[in-house]
């Protein structure tokens, strides 16, 4: 039904066409009515927003897409299609800390010319631009009409289609990776139609589902499997804005019930917030039967996390079997692998020594185990697991960088051709042919693929692998001063590679006595449990350790503040060799970094 | 910067910050001091907008997001409260 289509311009007239007065959005306000956005509507609004940006010459070219959450934003994604530009989903600069940084880094990037956002923000925006050195930038509400006094459906009645084909870029989608400055992903009409069919393969996917979603538009999981999943199958999403469902959890799952929804979900902390913050009286209202896909992705899924939200849950009619976790990532568009629809997703146990070794083995009795949660099967991509030095593939059970091919793989980064040939046209040593490096370290068993970690943060000492998330939960573990606090650990090079842990601590700088101890039980635990020297332990305080927007540590940008000389310590037991490597630099514009995690107060 | 508030009167809302604070931060509520800073037990932004979710449902009253962060301890969140005339005895229903 969908195979016909080159281009996500065409699927969405066909849709318009077919469709007309049904619902492609729903969004729910904090208060009064729910805002309803038609097939029809959708179709007409794009089509007149498109006239006005070919008159300003946005073909071809990038626009950024400022939207608070609602179904403007739509509009004007869809727009941008329509319009043959190069839409580009961004947080809005209204945001506080890092996210601020970060649409300004876009909007770098992008060295986009025209910016679209709504009527309620379009005077904060231009201010912002100004403060930016970018006032030449032109920025339009496309909530109101023209100011030429020409309607809505005079602009619409003259759109043309554009000349777009399966490989134009439909739009950059920003990662948040854990470097400072972000990367867009140039995503092809190919790509996001190919990706829409791996997804759909996967999940079992029709026009009979409703889908749920919370999560922001500009997240990558929320744009491609929720908001623009719906539209490729003819359906719609009930859309809740971010701060909304981290506010009141329960708002999510009532509308669950509320509406039918059937897809939809987020990272493993949204399973966790909804567990704690649930009350028992709510509870009994919720209605989850529905809910035959609870999608858990763009983070480590933790066991312990799904247990905790199917036990609490039960009751309420949700299906244990309804949590999905799979594995995508923005340079492969979205999704790429999954497990069986209605089946509990597979776990392995392996022997902890034998995952430092790179390798997947049944573990021996009385020895330490980890369990891997499985992402389920890869069906749209040749998968390989490759050893990340030799460039060789491995063999089945082993450890190894995940490299990808297939139509949903991605251009590359916007203006960044080194970095795009890195990562877009990695070569085996014996076959020809690009493969995309994803970055991540995995195995596959049994024809199940298991994530293990980053490649990058993976600490390598003395020739075995220690993942940093080991660690960091370890020492959370040793006592309450410790339990509250975040951590990073990673290596650094001081003629030979050595650990560094920095790690949040709850202690007053003037007991010195206590943070001694302190470090001196995270060096016995990390030396005792990981067989690794712990010589560099860095306490600091609460809020130091940098984290994403969705949670996950930043570690190597922790390591560059920490050589930079730019962390503060309660205290510190560093090796010499480490110390001489310390080196502050003056950084115009750099900031110390307990300032970029809290507000300005 | 803030004087200590007189104890007796802030007690209820407390009581009601401690026991919600202490369910996001996820530890136990008589670990969380007053007059500590919340970032020192690791509040983020998610913390702060749970706290104004629950604060908004239980006294009826709106607070801004960047409430924690404006009054970022127990103490500061108690007489901030008690200043907007929220009333101790809805939180405990």
């Amino acid at each position: 039904m969908t195979a016909a289509f080159t281009t996500f311009t065409h699927l969405m007239r066909e849709r318009a066409a077919a469709l007309g007065d049904t619902d492609a959005q729903v969004f729910l306000r904090d208060q009064g009515e729910p805002e309803h956005l038609t097939y029809t509507t959708l179709d007409r609004r794009a089509r007149a927003l498109a006239v006005r940006l070919c008159e300003l010459g946005a073909q071809g070219r990038p626009v950024l897409l400022l939207y608070p959450p609602g179904t403007e934003f739509l509009v004007a994604f869809v727009g941008c299609l329509y319009a043959g530009a190069i839409a580009v989903p961004a947080p809005m600069p209204g945001d506080r800390g890092e996210r601020l940084q970060r649409v300004s880094g876009i909007l770098k990037d992008t060295a986009s010319s025209l910016v679209l956002t709504d009527s309620e923000h379009a005077a904060d925006t231009s201010l912002w631009l100004a403060v930016s050195g970018r006032g030449e930038t032109v920025c339009l509400a496309t909530d109101l009409e023209d100011t030429a006094g020409t309607s809505d459906d005079a602009h619409a009645d003259a759109w043309r289609a554009p000349r777009t084909g399966p490989d134009d870029l439909a739009f950059l989608q920003y990662t948040s990776g854990s470097t400072s400055s972000p990367r867009g992903v140039m995503v092809t009409h190919r790509n996001l139609l190919a990706n829409q069919e791996a997804l759909q393969r996967l999940l079992g996917t029709s026009a009979a589902d409703r889908f749920s979603n919370w999560l922001p538009h500009y997240h990558d999981m929320g744009l491609i499997a929720h908001v623009l999943h719906p539209l490729w199958l003819g359906t719609h999403c009930v859309q809740l804005s971010p701060v909304s469902f981290i506010k009141r959890p329960v708002r999510w799952l009532r509308s669950i019930g509320e509406y039918g929804l059937t897809v939809g979900g987020g990272p493993n902390f949204c399973y966790d917030l909804c567990t704690r913050r649930v009350t028992d009286a709510h509870l009994g209202e919720l209605d989850l039967s529905s809910w035959r896909l609870a999608l858990c992705g763009a983070e480590p899924v933790r066991a312990q996390t799904l247990d905790a939200f199917a036990r609490r849950f039960a009751p309420a009619g949700l299906r244990a079997a309804s949590l999905y976790p799979g594995y995508g990532l923005a340079e492969a568009t979205l999704v790429v692998s999954g497990g069986e629809p209605g089946a509990p997703a597979r776990r392995l146990t392996v022997d902890a020594a034998g995952l430092e070794h790179d390798e997947l083995r049944a573990p021996a009795a009385d020895v330490p185990t980890r369990t891997l949660i499985g992402s389920g099967r890869v069906h749209d991509f040749d998968l390989r697991v490759v050893d990340p030095l030799a460039h060789v593939e491995l063999p089945p059970g082993r450890v190894g960088e995940i490299w990808l091919r297939g139509d949903s793989v991605a251009q590359g980064y916007w203006h960044r051709p080194l970095e795009s040939d890195d990562t877009f046209h990695a070569q085996l040593a014996d076959e020809p042919g690009d493969f995309l490096r994803t970055g991540d370290l995995g195995a596959v068993d049994d024809g199940e693929l298991y994530i293990t970690g980053r490649l990058k943060e993976v600490i390598i000492l003395n020739g075995r692998n220690i993942y940093p998330q080991d660690v960091e939960w370890a020492i959370r573990e040793i006592g309450p001063a410790l339990a509250a606090g975040h951590g990073a650990a990673f290596t650094v090079d001081a003629d030979r590679e050595q650990l560094v842990v920095i790690h949040e601590a709850r202690a007053p700088q003037a007991d010195t006595a206590r943070l001694r101890t302190l470090a001196r039980s995270i060096q016995t635990l990390v030396g005792k449990d990981f067989d690794v020297p712990a010589g560099n332990v860095v306490l600091v305080r609460p809020g130091t350790v940098r984290r994403t927007t969705s949670g996950k540590i930043q570690r190597n940008l922790m390591r560059t503040l920490f050589l930079r000389g730019e962390i503060s310590p309660l205290h510190d037991v560093l090796d010499p060799a480490v110390r001489a490597l310390i080196t502050p630099a003056a950084v115009p514009g750099a900031e110390p970094a307990h300032d970029m995690v809290r507000s300005s107060q | 910067m803030t004087l200590s508030p007189p104890r007796h009167i802030e007690a209820p809302f407390h009581h009601w910050l401690t026991t919600h604070l202490a369910v996001y931060l996820d530890r136990l509520p008589e670990t969380i001091d007053a007059t500590v800073p919340l970032a020192e037990y690791g509040a983020d932004s998610v913390c702060a907008l749970s706290l104004c979710g629950d604060i908004e449902d239980d006294f009826g009253i709106v607070v801004e997001p960047s409430l924690l962060w404006d009054h970022p301890t127990v103490a500061q969140l108690a007489a901030h409260l008690t200043a907007r005339g929220a009333d101790p005895a809805r939180g405990q229903r």
